[in-house]
């Protein structure tokens, strides 16, 4: 087991993008092999981890108000395209339907 | 992307394709804007206002989207643009940071920012409650916070949010990097203040 990383910064970049999913099937391979010899690696590891969980659970995630997908709705027009579409389908219906 | 860039190239759609591409593939992603759109700006009336330019930005150009293709990404990349075009000027937020500034700043002193972060727990992290995680990212200066947001609230792959950003992949990873540098070393700000233990040696202190 290592206890100093001679490149923790370059390990600190591959270790981010391994969690982010983003890393290359090289950079996996090597955090595979390396990643349990290393103490600096592991408790960067640790810790990385834990902040993107805090971004991913405990920062609120705002919903879009009712009233602004309403708004832009109405002003591309699509509450009355679709408001259009139900009339005729309702019209269809009864002639359809209705004898 | 820049006006420019979205110009109408040819007539994909029919009037009511429009509207169909519009409801089913732009309309799902409209809280994840939403809440990109306030992270960015802190404000919920600017937030209103930069998801309702932006979604009426994307039907005047929806020629330019192609169906199928990844629109979540198309709809973040014309937010992003909008922001810095047109709110980041006049938002209400009150330090303002230039990105390069910040980078310049960074890419000097990242030894020493190294050495000042390495010794914030896991388990401080894991303690803390969500408005104090909330302000640890929202003083970060708006281009860090947008690349955490993109990749760790949003999800988004590297390869996505260098085409949102207009960044190749490996500014992607320099940012994302030096964005939780300073993340790790706001939490542990915030951490110490709120009476967190924050390192080893507190735990030492206690022990003894």
């Amino acid at each position: 087991m290592k206890y100093q990383c001679e490149n923790h910064q370059k390990c600190m970049k591959m270790i981010q993008a391994v969690l982010d999913g983003s890393a290359s099937a090289e950079e996996v391979e090597h955090f595979k092999q390396n990643m349990d010899a290393c103490m600096p690696c592991i408790e960067t590891y640790k810790l990385e981890k834990s902040v993107k969980e805090a971004m991913q659970v405990k920062v609120e995630k705002k919903c879009c108000p009712e009233k602004l997908v309403l708004d832009i709705k109405a002003k591309i027009g699509l509450t009355l395209l679709l408001l259009g579409f139900i009339a005729i389908e309702v019209k269809l219906y009864h002639i359809f339907f209705s004898c | 992307m820049e006006e420019e860039d979205i110009v109408e190239v040819e007539v994909r759609y029919s009037e009511k394709e429009k509207y169909a591409v519009f409801d089913k593939e732009f309309m799902p992603h409209i809280d994840s804007m939403y809440n990109f759109a306030f992270r960015l700006t802190n404000d919920e009336d600017d937030a209103n206002d930069l998801v309702q330019d932006t979604y009426l930005k994307a039907f005047r150009f929806i020629n330019s989207f192609e169906r199928g293709t990844n629109a979540k990404a198309w709809l973040f990349r014309i937010l992003k643009n909008s922001f810095i075009n047109d709110y980041r000027k006049k938002s209400k937020e009150p330090s303002k940071v230039d990105y390069q500034d910040v980078e310049t700043t960074y890419n000097s002193t990242e030894d020493a920012e190294m050495d000042a972060t390495t010794d914030l727990r896991t388990e401080t992290v894991q303690d803390m409650i969500g408005d104090e995680v909330a302000n640890a990212l929202n003083s970060l200066p708006v281009d860090f916070r947008t690349v955490i947001i993109l990749c760790d609230i949003e999800g988004f792959t590297y390869e996505e949010m260098a085409k949102i950003l207009d960044i190749p992949i490996g500014t992607v990873r320099s940012r994302l990097h030096r964005a939780r540098n300073l993340l790790k070393e706001k939490l542990k700000t915030y951490a110490n203040s709120m009476g967190y233990k924050i390192d080893e040696a507190a735990d030492e202190e206690e022990d003894f």
